[in-house]
């Protein structure tokens, strides 16, 4: 009795993070989690790319000025402008350069808009497997990253690319006696983002994935970014249709996937990771299943994560909930 | 699919992101602080302590005390604008103090304190619920139950219940029965309001001596018997010096210190003016009460008259006078009705005010919980939930304890005292949050600089340090009072001795798992190490 309160030896330890969303602070401290947390194998789940672009504008002779945060920025030298920059970058926004004429143009044209994004986001992710490859080259530690339904689908391309990070996406992948699937898509949301589909694609599409699996469910790894359906794990604010929070945000409701429910229920894995739902930080179980959203404060530069030490019993017990 | 890159406001460029949303409504964030330092129910109960210090005056104690606290809601605004969706005042005192302060200071504040604020809350339920109705009624033995201990245990196991209800509903059934419960509530405030203004000294009177002797069996000049029992007991308002009226703050914080009750932010942050709204929704309920708690108390003063309203009240709590329970100002408003199918309307629109409120005392801190276990301080079991998401764990152990503390509360000899410090030990853990708030720049910088709010500097320091002295003078002033002073009746030894045993439990409880995660190979050091970033 007493000895099963103490933990064997992990088989492997697994440190988990996800929805960094751009923050070139989450990434860094990404790459340094599996040394700091003593982890063989790092996930990082989807959404690795920012969602705003801050300008920053010159208004000639040396003189420049941006907002970040509803906060107006004045710079009088490129010293300031580049600690800007890098402020901007940290908290997963794409800073660049630019004057009153190409903002104009910017302001009304949403394809220059949409090449601008193109180019900073897969530049970051391209720039971002380098320092991978780098960091991680001599560590021993696999690391496997799958986008999510924010990153488009080039994203993809720039990560198999990589020599030290592994794509994940819609792949069984095996780490020691252990495999793990993964998949970046999602249910519906409203905000119709690139990887997303109804619950009955969804389904097939896991059902796909899910059926590679030849290890036994002790030995199984699920990770899908879109939580189970009314697992706590997935429970966001409502909205009403100006998409606004309704209640003052105070209004929670389940918008994970039915159909990753389902999938966990029938497969049962010993662990799922789950990303998505930022606010909905926590563990919770689904039958043996210990299911995981680390949850994401990537604006502060904090990364939450998940460390977990997967000695291939049952049930996964040892776990702890990070915020690095 | 419509990944398209919108113009954003102020320079900013977005694209379709998951989870970008439009800016909550001041109105709604407004609503919630508003219930949580509820006139009605919170207020004029705490009010009826101010014949304690008849030298002072309450209504500038009302005024000052509302005014200062502004402070408060603009530290706890600022934590959110630091460490937003963090969850309160556990994250951000572990995260800046440590592990083992945060989960001390939050659980005793948050959880354990909060099995002896069920039996308060049945106190205020027959207070101004049970009793009023029961009285209106014509029942008297209702009246004499819901007096007695008895009552005051039946009332806490219903509150309990209620609470458990709306925690098993969840938090989107809750948030609307409280938006249907504050409307309701208002309706009855403003009824309330147009009664005493159209109603003359005579008229109540006159109202007054008929009802208490309807309904509470008290003939002759009730009025009259009130105010001269209150005289000799030295109840009456005497002036307005400084100093006592000082004194009375810390009574008031029973009422008023709780506007960042729930204080949370949900979406991306978009900057300043996430920070300024959640200023706008605390500060702007908490303003909204105290001038509505002046206009309700000027209101007193002109209608029962104010030697009465003090009079009674100081009957009450020492027994005198022709009327044994407490005088709740909206039955007193009711009897001014004359109707009594109108009076019971009022009384029972009016405790939508309690309605709506009760599910605070399991709320928040089934939250807490869920927040200690997912840090493996607490085991996992705790944070488990049905199928449809009702946390019964948690529940359970907010549930459950508070059946035994209500059992004491009623029917115990001095157990009743050993609660005396509930607000207290609320008041250290807010503490903890408020140092964590001063000290965050310096042992946080980088998500201190990182957040909307760091360019505000006041006397070239950071503004969230100078609000947060600001208000952690306010709370070491009130803690001093009721540490030091008599006159609050929290000084009480066996009471301080109970809360130290809370405060020590919670210290075990972190240290067996603290050390029981070390020998399972998982060390809790790791959930609050900042990974490096180079």
């Amino acid at each position: 009795m007493i000895s099963k309160l103490f933990s064997r030896e992990p088989d492997t330890r697994v440190y988990f993070a996800t929805d960094i969303h751009g923050s070139e602070t989450c990434w860094r401290k990404f790459l340094n989690s599996g040394k700091h947390y003593e982890a063989n194998v790092m996930v990082l789940g989807g959404d690795m790319t920012g969602k705003a672009l801050v300008p920053i504008v010159e208004e000639g002779k040396g003189h420049w000025h941006a907002t970040l945060l509803e906060n107006r920025r004045d710079f009088e030298s490129e010293d300031e402008v580049k600690e800007f920059e890098e402020s901007v970058m940290r908290r997963g926004y794409y800073p660049f350069r630019t004057d009153p004429d190409q903002m104009s143009e910017l302001e009304s044209s949403e394809e220059l808009r949409d090449k601008l994004f193109h180019k900073e986001m897969l530049g970051t992710v391209e720039r971002w497997m380098q320092m991978a490859d780098e960091k991680l080259d001599g560590t021993g530690i696999d690391c496997f990253v799958s986008p999510g339904n924010d990153d488009q689908f080039e994203v993809d391309e720039i990560i198999s690319e990589a020599k030290r990070v592994r794509l994940a996406e819609g792949e069984v992948v095996e780490f020691g006696d252990f495999q793990m699937v993964s998949t970046g898509w999602s249910n519906r949301t409203p905000w119709d983002t690139y990887r997303e589909e109804d619950e009955d694609d969804l389904a097939e599409r896991l059902k796909k994935m899910t059926s590679q699996i030849t290890s036994p469910p002790e030995k199984t790894i699920y990770n899908f970014h879109c939580p189970p359906y009314g697992s706590g794990l997935d429970d966001a604010p409502e909205i009403d249709e100006n998409m606004r929070p309704k209640h003052g945000g105070r209004s929670l409701i389940p918008v994970g996937s039915k159909a990753v429910r389902e999938a966990l229920e029938e497969g049962q894995p010993t662990l799922s990771l789950h990303g998505h739902i930022h606010e909905a930080k926590g563990n919770t179980r689904i039958g043996n299943t210990l299911c995981i959203n680390p949850g994401s404060s990537y604006e502060q530069g904090q990364l939450l994560g998940a460390v977990v030490n997967l000695d291939g019993g049952k049930k996964v017990k040892r776990f702890v909930l990070t915020t690095g | 699919m419509a990944n398209n890159a919108v113009a954003g406001s102020d320079d900013l460029f977005q694209r379709k992101a998951t989870g970008l949303l439009r800016g909550w409504s001041v109105w709604d964030g407004f609503i919630y602080a508003a219930f949580s330092i509820n006139l009605i129910t919170l207020g004029l109960f705490t009010f009826s302590y101010a014949p304690f210090i008849p030298d002072g005056s309450l209504m500038l104690a009302i005024i000052l005390a509302g005014l200062y606290l502004v402070f408060q809601t603009v530290t706890y605004a600022s934590l959110i604008a630091v460490m937003p969706r963090a969850g309160g005042d556990y994250v951000w005192t572990s995260r800046v103090l440590g592990g083992g302060l945060g989960f001390v200071l939050a659980v005793t504040g948050w959880w354990f304190i909060l099995w002896h604020w069920v039996p308060i809350y049945a106190d205020l339920l027959n207070k101004e619920v049970f009793v009023p109705l029961a009285a209106l009624l014509g029942l008297d033995g209702t009246v004499a139950f819901f007096s007695g201990a008895s009552g005051l245990f039946t009332a806490s196991m219903i509150v309990a219940v209620v609470a458990s209800l709306y925690v098993s509903l969840g938090m989107r059934a809750y948030a609307r029965i409280q938006k249907f419960c504050f409307y309701g509530g208002l309706i009855g405030l403003a009824v309330m309001i147009a009664i005493l203004l159209f109603s003359s000294r005579s008229d109540f009177v006159s109202a007054y001596n008929s009802g208490a002797q309807d309904l509470f069996g008290a003939g002759g000049n009730a009025y009259q018997a009130t105010i001269a029992a209150g005289e000799k007991a030295g109840g009456l308002s005497t002036s307005s010096a400084v100093y006592p009226t000082l004194l009375l703050i810390p009574f008031l914080a029973f009422f008023n210190l709780y506007s960042n009750w729930g204080a949370t932010l949900y979406g991306e942050v978009r900057g300043a003016s996430d920070f300024r709204k959640n200023i706008y929704a605390m500060a702007g309920a908490l303003v909204f009460t105290s001038i509505f708690a002046v206009i309700l108390l000027l209101l007193f003063a002109k209608t029962f008259g104010w030697d009465f309203y003090y009079a009674a009240n100081a009957n009450f709590w020492n027994g005198e006078g022709p009327v044994s329970v407490w005088p709740y100002p909206g039955m007193l408003v009711a009897m001014l009705l004359g109707n009594p199918v109108l009076q019971i309307i009022l009384v029972a629109v009016l405790s939508l005010w309690f309605f709506g409120w009760t599910g605070s005392v399991f709320l928040s801190s089934t939250r807490v919980v869920f927040a200690t276990a997912f840090d493996r301080v607490l085991p996992e079991w705790v944070s488990r939930t049905t199928n449809n998401g009702v946390p019964y764990a948690a529940l359970l152990l907010m549930l459950i304890p508070s059946i035994p503390v209500s059992y004491a509360y009623a029917f115990g000899d001095n157990f009743a005292t050993y609660v005396l410090d509930a607000v207290l030990v609320i008041a250290i853990t807010f503490l903890g949050s408020t140092v964590s708030a001063a000290l965050m720049p310096w042992l946080k910088p980088d998500i201190y600089n990182a957040s909307p709010i760091a360019r505000y500097r006041i006397l070239g320091l950071p503004m969230i340090t100078v609000v947060s002295i600001a208000f952690g003078v306010f709370l070491v002033f009130c803690i001093g009072q009721w540490l030091f002073n008599d006159l609050y009746g929290a000084n009480n030894g066996q009471s301080l001795i109970y809360m130290m045993i809370l405060y020590a439990i919670a210290f075990a409880m972190y240290a067996g798992f603290r050390l029981l995660r070390r020998a399972q190979g998982m060390d809790l050091a790791m959930v609050y190490d900042e990974i490096p970033e180079e």
